[in-house]
């Protein structure tokens, strides 16, 4: 493994617990406590993986996610507090991949870093997908609009590979937080939806009118008419 | 009758009554003069025909009656000479009332008032010499309809008077029992929690007082419910606050604890036990922690549901399953969909099945159905409940056994409940002691 992970939490006890249990689960770990120090850390990089608390003395948490997702696709967990879940739809539309909220066990934010991971590095062994004007390839992680690249998050991208290898399907919300997000029970369905806004953002020609990415109303999403 | 319309139609009551009296007592006295007036100027009229009558009776009935008419006699004249009736025309012996002549078969001057055919008489009649009687009758007709007339007139006025009372009488009322109607507003408004209501001071009458004594009550009412209030919020605030303070220092004692767990093995005998009960009392907290956390909350009213269409029996045994308690629980399941929030839904069962395994021994049966709504029971064959703990049962911090501290934070019923009450349902309890206890949560 050995991946380098940017580890973000202002509190010093949780910052330090956090990477003993990170390294002793594989990764690299650099960690700061400071949201200004952490942009300028992600920059001098590279990183596989940055963890973001969301409240940070200096820069707050959303704000550096806010800069992160402006200069790459990096992905992003967000640390959070069950009391602030509205922070975390935000800096889940700010692009963020997952969160987890705190008090949480290491276990649990090792897995969701690995899942998260696995997203952005285990391509597929499949031919690249033509559809709808989208040129998909799952072993350069590209998607083409036309003429145009378009830049997703792993997430984001690994949504849109699922949803259109099997066009025509619906998928609940359930079946994409276990193929997408690797939640085999009962993860947060906003992750789902929230996605899918961002997705249909940059892939759609209005977002607001989407004729890739369709709501089945109170069951779940598909790619193309039903 | 409203208060209103009872003193309107006293005050009409009133004034109708005083203007019938006056109006009355005015009609007969005018009557009165106007009926003497008549008699007297009819006694003086027939005292000049009595006294002129003996010139020309000598010469015949008929030169006196022509005589009257020469004089232009505004009255009917009828006469007995000798036994023998004359009259003018239309008049004869038989309209003379009997009692008048009794009186002046007397020989003297008397009067009474008939009707003849439909018309009002005054009747004077006196005797002249001792073989003549004469009468006359003197029209008072015209008395009669200026009687009439005035009648009307003053049956009119009370009327007028009575309406114009009604109308008074009405504004008055209104004028008077404002100030009630809008304290019974301002009161109705208070009730519905609007407690900035004041009433409006006007006057130094015993209503201003009375509305400054409501509004001193308002305000008091207003200023005690603020402070009840302000504590209130205080104390849940309080309890998020420490829940939110604990948090960050939990979430390292959490990941300190998971990180001892890993090399509980490597660690000497000594130091090994400790290190075990220390992660178990760090997990301990922290589903305090997160069951404080949870419970302000809904506190705070900052819980929201995230609706979706959930199959509850499917819901149900994958919660079961999640948990690992599957050999203990049967599951008897019907198709049951629903929109609803899964996640709270999950915690909810998660809570009834875990007291259930925690407290009800072994066989753990859980049915999902429809009767009326959706409703998922767990039943235990376990000690039962006392009757006496039922009803506190999802109270916070509640415990049936005192000396039981058990696993559980004693807030989980309680969360329980307010999720449920969120989705719209509630959470039922039956027990009976030596039979077993069932939770039936229903939608």
């Amino acid at each position: 493994m050995d991946e380098h992970v940017l580890l973000v939490e202002d509190d010093p006890s949780i910052l330090e617990v956090a990477s003993l249990g990170l390294e002793q689960a594989g990764f690299r770990v650099t960690a700061t406590g400071d949201g200004r120090d952490a942009l300028l850390r992600f920059r001098q990089g590279p990183f596989d993986l940055v963890v973001l608390d969301v409240m940070l003395p200096s820069l707050d948490g959303l704000e550096v996610c806010r800069e992160i997702r402006r200069e790459s696709q990096m992905p992003i967990v967000m640390l959070s507090a069950r009391s602030e879940l509205h922070d975390v739809v935000v800096g889940l539309e700010l692009g963020a991949d997952d969160y987890v909220t705190k008090p949480f066990e290491l276990p649990e934010l090792v897995a969701r870093i690995k899942a998260v991971l696995r997203r952005s590095t285990a391509g597929p062994l499949e031919g690249a997908i033509s559809i709808a004007g989208l040129e998909i390839d799952p072993a350069g992680f590209s998607v083409r609009k036309g003429e145009e690249d378009v830049a997703l998050t792993a997430t984001e991208f690994r949504l849109l590979l699922e949803l259109a290898r099997r066009p025509k399907q619906v998928f609940t919300r359930e079946l994409l937080l276990e193929l997408v997000w690797n939640y085999d029970y009962l993860g947060d369905s906003r992750l789902v939806d929230v996605a899918v806004q961002r997705l249909r953002g940059k892939i759609e020609d209005d977002p607001a009118q989407p004729t890739l990415i369709h709501t089945v109303r109170g069951v779940g999403y598909r790619f193309g008419q039903g | 009758m409203p208060l209103r319309r009872r003193l309107t139609v006293v005050f009409m009551l009133a004034v109708g009554v005083s203007a019938a009296a006056l109006a009355l007592g005015s009609y007969f006295v005018v009557r009165h003069n106007l009926m003497s007036d008549s008699v007297a100027s009819g006694e003086r009229q027939a005292r000049r025909n009595l006294a002129i009558a003996p010139t020309y009776l000598d010469q015949g009935t008929e030169q006196l009656l022509a005589a009257y008419a020469r004089g232009g006699a505004a009255f009917l004249t009828v006469g007995i000479r000798r036994g023998r009736p004359f009259s003018s025309r239309f008049m004869g012996i038989r309209q003379v009332p009997a009692g008048l002549r009794r009186i002046v078969a007397h020989g003297e001057l008397g009067y009474e008032r008939a009707d003849v055919a439909g018309i009002h008489y005054l009747v004077v009649g006196g005797p002249v010499g001792g073989d003549t009687e004469l009468y006359f009758f003197f029209s008072e007709q015209a008395l009669r309809h200026d009687l009439a007339l005035l009648r009307n007139i003053l049956a009119g006025g009370v009327g007028i008077l009575v309406l114009l009372a009604g109308f008074a009488g009405a504004l008055l009322a209104r004028q008077t029992l404002r100030p009630v109607g809008r304290a019974s507003d301002a009161a109705r408004s208070l009730a519905e929690g609007l407690l900035e209501t004041r009433l409006p001071i006007e006057g130094r009458d015993e209503f201003g007082s009375w509305a400054q004594s409501f509004n001193e009550m308002a305000a008091a009412l207003e200023t005690k419910i603020a402070d009840l209030s302000a504590a209130q919020a205080r104390e849940r605030r309080f309890t998020a606050d420490v829940a939110h303070e604990l948090r960050t220092p939990l979430t390292a004692l959490v990941g300190e604890a998971s990180l001892l767990a890993d090399h509980l093995d490597s660690m000497p005998p000594e130091s090994r036990r400790p290190a075990e009960l220390l992660v178990a009392d760090v997990g301990r907290l922290r589903r305090l922690v997160e069951d404080l956390m949870e419970i302000s909350r809904f506190d705070a009213g900052q819980e929201s549901i995230h609706a979706e269409s959930v199959e509850l029996g499917a819901l149900t045994a994958a919660t079961v399953r999640a948990r690992g308690w599957e050999e203990r629980v049967r599951i008897e399941a019907g198709e049951v969909e629903l929109t609803s929030d899964p996640r709270r839904l999950e915690r909810i069962v998660a809570n009834l099945v875990g007291n259930a395994a925690e407290h009800g021994g072994k066989e753990i049966a859980v049915r999902v159905g429809r009767d009326g709504g959706p409703f998922v029971e767990v039943a235990d064959r376990g000690p039962g409940i006392p009757r006496e703990h039922l009803p506190h049962l999802f109270e916070r911090f509640y415990k049936a056994d005192a000396a039981r501290s058990g696993g559980g934070t004693g807030l989980g019923l309680a969360i329980a409940q307010e999720n449920a009450r969120l989705l719209g349902g509630r959470i039922e309890v039956w027990s009976e002691p030596g039979e077993g206890t069932r939770f039936t949560l229903r939608l």
